[in-house]
């Protein structure tokens, strides 16, 4: 049997580990699971990417139907990821901080870092920059829904925030009160 | 007493003079010989540099004439990575030498890139195969025999890779040290002509095994040397419990 990569309908290009029986195991050996856990990693984070997915949860294992149905299942060779190894996969994403469990609370639900906060804050003040809204008062929602589609478009407000946070702390953003909520200014990198 | 040197004191001379004689003629002859062996040698050498000259872009890129030409090497006794001088003396003519150092390394560093994956244990062809992509288009095609050469020029190096035969013509690349046991071979084996897949029930059906022969073997390979993987999804129910070998499975990656 040859294991191959595979293309699926929303055109992601599954890796040929993928279409191995058991990578869908969780390994009892110690060093078999970090490769498991390492390659679901990127799995998830380069998946996530691809279909602009910022959560996973626990129980998208759970059942069928869900926006993760591509990665979690093989129907071609009839397995899953259960969801008490998804969880395992979830604690080792927080542990290696490319995912934060989104409410803090909890281990059944993550907040993916396909982009780190910091590459996010650039991002953000590039878009920003080009759109020309430097220097004028946006709100949030403005940010994660803009009239013309972004590369922030559908950014959660968690990241949003922390992606502001680092821009403040180099002066390059400001959070300000306003009449419905809050509001962000960007300056240009700031000659201070 | 008749002696051929004859008797008195004249004898003692004469036997002196023609022992000197036959000391000179030996000599003499043995020379003969030895300029004669040089001459052959030289000759030999002019040939097989001339010869690896000539056919240094077919030794280097055509895997068949390759090992013909290592098979004529080792026929008539000539190693031809050995000589006086760092290399060998007709590396220089043909630059063998570095090439079989060259492959030596993509196979190490395949194996060892892989040794987390299938736990140090590699299919000859499918290191040949990953080797081969390593390598690109322009570094010509190699074997199965070749990737074995480069093994056996490891061997001083210490590293303990080791080919190992599993039967019915395949063969694998043990990069670790670590001793596989006869029950290993069989499952390895079996896992070969099953795509990777092994479970308790196939040894017991069709090599004759006790269950718990079986599942010593398997979970050894598991838990003890991670050569195994394990799928606990497997069969019509789901349920079943199968075990993986990564070196007996065909990666496109």
């Amino acid at each position: 049997m040859s294991l191959s990569t595979h293309q699926t309908p929303s055109g992601f290009l599954l890796p040929s580990i993928h279409s191995a029986p058991p990578f869908f195991t969780q390994q009892p050996n110690e060093s078999t699971q970090a490769i498991v856990l390492e390659q679901w990693t990127r799995l998830i984070l380069t998946y996530a990417r691809h279909r602009r997915l910022f959560f996973l949860r626990v129980e998208d294992a759970e059942k069928a139907g869900g926006q993760w149905d591509e990665i979690l299942r093989n129907e071609r060779i009839n397995r899953r990821l259960m969801p008490a190894h998804l969880e395992t996969i979830l604690r080792a994403m927080v542990r290696k901080n490319v995912a934060a469990y989104e409410p803090a609370d909890q281990t059944r639900a993550v907040l993916l870092y396909w982009r780190l906060p910091e590459e996010w804050a650039a991002v953000l003040h590039e878009w920003a920059t080009n759109t020309g809204q430097l220097n004028s008062i946006l709100t949030f929602y403005e940010i994660s829904d803009p009239p013309v589609e972004s590369a922030l478009s559908g950014i959660p407000d968690s990241m949003l925030r922390a992606a502001i946070a680092i821009l403040a702390k180099s002066g390059r953003a400001q959070v300000i009160s306003i009449a419905d909520g809050e509001g962000v200014r960007f300056f240009a990198r700031s000659g201070r | 007493m008749h002696r051929l040197g004859g008797v008195g004191l004249a004898a003692f001379d004469r036997q002196q003079q023609s022992q000197r004689s036959f000391a000179a003629l030996s000599s003499q002859l043995s020379q003969a010989q030895v300029d004669d062996l040089h001459a052959q040698l030289d000759q030999f050498r002019t040939a097989l540099s001339s010869f690896a000259t000539h056919h240094r872009k077919d030794i280097l890129s055509d895997p068949r004439f390759r090992h013909a030409f290592q098979q004529m090497c080792a026929s008539i006794g000539v190693d031809p990575l050995a000589g006086p001088r760092r290399g060998g003396w007709w590396d220089e003519a043909l630059g063998l030498g570095d090439w079989q150092s060259e492959l030596g390394v993509q196979v190490v560093d395949v194996c060892v890139s892989t040794r987390e994956r299938n736990g140090g244990l590699i299919e000859l062809r499918e290191l040949v195969r990953v080797v081969s992509r390593l390598r690109g288009l322009d570094g010509g095609a190699i074997t199965e025999e070749d990737i074995v050469q480069s093994i056996r020029a490891l061997k001083p190096l210490g590293a303990g890779y080791e080919v190992i035969d599993c039967g019915d013509g395949r063969r694998m690349v043990r990069s670790v040290v670590k001793e596989l046991d006869a029950d290993q071979m069989v499952v390895l084996a079996l896992a070969g002509e099953q795509g990777g897949r092994v479970d308790e029930e196939g040894l017991v059906l069709k090599k004759g095994w006790a269950r718990e022969r079986a599942r010593t073997a398997l979970e050894n390979m598991l838990l003890r040397d991670g050569t195994c993987w394990l799928d606990e999804q497997d069969g019509h129910d789901g349920m079943g419990r199968a075990y993986w070998v990564p070196a007996a499975m065909q990666w496109d990656e």
